[in-house]
């Protein structure tokens, strides 16, 4: 079974998305602030990473930056979630190694589909 | 007179005396000389007869005086020695005849008088011109500050060079009527003659409104002093307060604003007292101004704190409202996707439903958000070259559906041309989908809707009159996209208020539609911001028709084109823009690039890759604020950044650092 990794101080979406990726057979693991996420990230070695960009102690972009500069986790997968005011962060994302940016509220099926992409590309 | 002849002097003695004149003589130089130390005559009467008198130290002693004095000469013959020339106002001859003695006495005595008073106004003259270019660079150096110290200053200044005062007090009214005195004087003040001139001003300030209410209260414990001494070894005493004084009123319009007293040890003249008011009243209009000043800096600071708030505010909206629709969506369709549960028919219907609301409250925020963006001139645009068919096509995917339900038959028309434009992409594809979603909104069932595309140069442009204005500062080649629907209509008196902010026109449409009525102004400020434009068409009953131009980037557009291109939005964004000019020779820049995975962003413009033979430069748009795109250039090609020119590889890398000024905030 996959392990995914959740990530956001927004528990109501981690709880949601966490029923989700369950329902559909994966194995999920929470984290509500980025010092937990990436502590987890270390220990666990998920097969992806679904990282809220703004949370407090260590944001989204310095763990991604932190784990991709890393060759020990540098290949595991990062969907980088924010707010749409915060546009220019996808470029900054794309930069701190995140794979897929997606824009909240983001559309479920969207979610579902990105991450069966990135595990397929994976395997591969 | 001065003679050795008693019996002249007698005579003369007698015959002035009866003329009523003050007649003294000296009958020795010695004597002479103690009469000068005691009075200075008017007339003096030497008889040269005199030979007992030494002559020539008399000459002496008349030639050091002679500016005050007329001096008449007694000659014993007709000739008059040389040294008498320059000292004697007038020659008589032994024997002299009283008549013309007194004669010449009085046509002097009166030429003295005269030029005694031409003199005295001639100095008064002086005086006052000199007042006169004080009072002028008084007012010069009033116009030059809006500093209330410095113009009481300046105000002290001129006094001093008018009027010299030996100590002038001036009580004003801090903003928080705080009473402050200031003093000015020669000497120091003495403690004693502070303590006084502290009770003066009190006294001063309440005669000032004598039987009516004064504007501050005033009490001698809370007078604040500054005192200002040129002399400070020196002191002043009680003796300053005998000294003549002036007072005059500072007033601002009809606002008491405070006074100055001056004090002076020689009395002040008629002219010194209208010289004292007039600069009193001098200041008074730029301290005004320096009020006005005052209050219009506060209310800036207010205003900005205020629209700070307001941004402030825009940003708290923006995460804290949208931060509940995510899991609110995602609950929606976690529900309806059937992971929660088997749902009855009902249940989806309602959970549609809410789904539905969640998605137009996200579009609504949203709308709200850009116009505050732009209004805030924080809109970012990121340039790129943008195929309009390209977009259409995408929006109408977007649409699909939402049409499809409504058995509506969307249609494009594109013109035999391609159509790119310079744009940011995402705000061309909001355009495309506001105008697209209206359309649908407004079309009855079973309807039809086009849109088209149309090269057209501005001058071939056809639009109502209304719009006419805007699209005749059009001029080039544009691509014209029109989305034509077959709505309700929209009446012409309504066509161009439409597009403008909260104008939306106030009848049953905008409810029946319902929304912010913000999407067409938003549109509307995109295009602007795009060097295009937009207006609209109708027929009410039959349908609308939406165009909007674009400047059309031509496929030849070379790197200066662009670069015109980049500045001019840069200007429009007011923004700082960094580009990045690339060129190196063969096929190192595709390397360099791909290598460093720089074409993948959305900065980079494939078509911008000028292929000359074995030269390819390529350049890059970096909105400034993105530091971290500019770090990341710096890591990865950092010797580029730090040297104008550098070696990479086997490339010749050149860069430009272009920036543009931000408005002040």
């Amino acid at each position: 079974m996959k392990k995914i990794l959740l990530v956001d101080d927004e528990q109501d979406i981690v709880e949601t998305l966490k029923f989700v990726l369950e329902s559909d057979g994966y194995t999920c693991f929470c984290a509500y602030n980025g010092e937990d996420g990436l502590k987890l990230a270390k220990e666990i070695i998920p097969d992806l990473m679904i990282l809220d960009i703004m949370m407090p102690k260590i944001n989204g972009f310095k763990i991604s930056r932190l784990l991709k500069y890393d060759a020990k986790y540098k290949n595991i997968p990062i969907i980088m979630l924010t707010a749409r005011s915060q546009e220019s962060d996808k470029q900054i994302g794309e930069e701190t190694g995140a794979d897929v940016y997606i824009t909240k509220p983001f559309d479920l099926d969207n979610v579902l589909s990105t991450v069966k992409q990135l595990l397929n590309e994976k395997e591969e | 007179m001065v003679s050795d002849n008693n019996k002249k002097i007698k005579h003369y003695d007698e015959l002035l005396t009866n003329f009523s004149h003050d007649f003294q003589f000296a009958s020795d130089n010695q004597m002479f000389f103690d009469i000068l130390d005691t009075v200075m005559p008017q007339i003096i009467l030497l008889d040269t007869c005199s030979a007992q008198l030494d002559l020539p130290q008399l000459y002496r002693k008349i030639n050091a005086i002679k500016e005050n004095l007329v001096t008449l000469t007694i000659l014993k013959e007709d000739k008059i020695p040389p040294e008498l020339l320059n000292i004697s106002d007038a020659f008589l001859m032994e024997p002299v005849s009283d008549n013309i003695l007194i004669s010449t006495i009085n046509v002097n005595l009166r030429r003295k008088e005269a030029l005694t008073r031409l003199s005295t106004s001639n100095q008064n003259l002086s005086k006052s011109l000199y007042q006169l270019d004080v009072l002028y660079n008084t007012g010069s150096q009033f116009a030059a500050t809006l500093d209330k110290e410095k113009l009481i200053n300046i105000m002290l200044e001129g006094l001093d060079k008018a009027l010299g005062f030996s100590v002038a007090c001036v009580l004003t009214f801090k903003s928080d009527n705080e009473p402050l005195l200031i003093i000015n004087s020669i000497n120091q003040i003495s403690d004693r003659l502070l303590e006084a001139l502290k009770l003066r001003a009190v006294l001063n300030y309440k005669s000032l409104f004598e039987n009516k209410e004064m504007p501050f209260e005033l009490n001698i414990n809370d007078l604040k002093t500054i005192k200002y001494a040129k002399n400070p070894i020196e002191d002043y005493d009680f003796s300053v307060l005998r000294y003549d004084n002036m007072l005059a009123q500072i007033n601002l319009s009809d606002n008491f604003y405070g006074f100055v007293e001056i004090y002076r040890d020689n009395e002040f003249t008629n002219e010194d007292t209208q010289c004292f008011h007039t600069i009193a009243q001098q200041v008074s209009m730029p301290l005004k101004n320096a009020a006005y000043v005052q209050e219009i800096q506060a209310k800036n600071k207010e205003l900005y704190r205020l629209e700070h708030l307001k941004s402030e505010f825009v940003s708290i909206v923006s995460h804290e409202l949208r931060t509940p629709i995510t899991p609110l969506k995602t609950s929606l369709e976690i529900m309806l996707s059937g992971r929660a549960g088997i749902l009855t028919p009902n249940m989806e219907k309602f959970l549609n439903i809410g789904k539905n609301n969640v998605e137009t409250f996200q579009k609504i925020i949203n709308d709200l958000l850009d116009m505050s963006k732009i209004e805030a001139g924080k809109m970012d645009y990121k340039f790129t070259s943008v195929n309009m068919e390209k977009a259409i096509s995408f929006v109408k995917t977007l649409q699909n559906n939402v049409a499809d339900e409504k058995g509506l038959k969307l249609t494009t028309t594109f013109d035999e041309d391609f159509a790119t434009v310079f744009a940011d992409e995402q705000r061309i594809h909001q355009v495309l989908n506001n105008l697209l979603s209206n359309a649908i909104k407004f079309t009855k069932e079973g309807g039809n809707i086009d849109i088209s595309t149309k090269i057209i140069n501005a001058e071939n442009i056809k639009c109502p009159e209304c719009f006419s204005e805007e699209i005749k500062k059009l001029k080039g080649k544009y691509v014209q996209v029109c989305v034509k629907d077959e709505g309700i209509g929209i009446e012409d008196e309504n066509l161009a208020k439409i597009f403008d902010q909260f104008k939306q026109i106030e009848s049953s449409l905008s409810r029946e539609v319902g929304g912010t009525g913000l999407g067409l102004p938003i549109v509307r400020k995109i295009l602007d911001a795009h060097n295009g434009a937009i207006w609209a068409e109708s027929k009410v009953g039959e349908g609308s028709s939406f165009y909007f131009v674009l400047p059309v980037m031509s496929e030849k557009s070379n790197f200066w084109i662009l670069h015109k291109q980049l500045i001019q939005q840069a200007k429009v964004n007011k923004t700082k823009f960094v580009t990045l000019t690339i060129s190196a020779k063969g096929n190192c820049i595709e390397n360099l690039m791909q290598e460093n995975n720089l074409l993948s962003g959305t900065y980079l413009n494939n078509s911008l890759l000028e292929k000359d033979k074995d030269l390819t430069s390529l350049t890059m748009v970096i909105p400034d604020g993105d530091r971290h795109l500019v770090d990341f250039l710096k890591r990865k090609i950092d010797s580029v950044i730090l040297n104008d020119k550098a070696r990479y590889g086997k490339c010749d890398i050149i860069y430009t650092y272009t920036t543009y000024p931000k408005e002040k905030e």
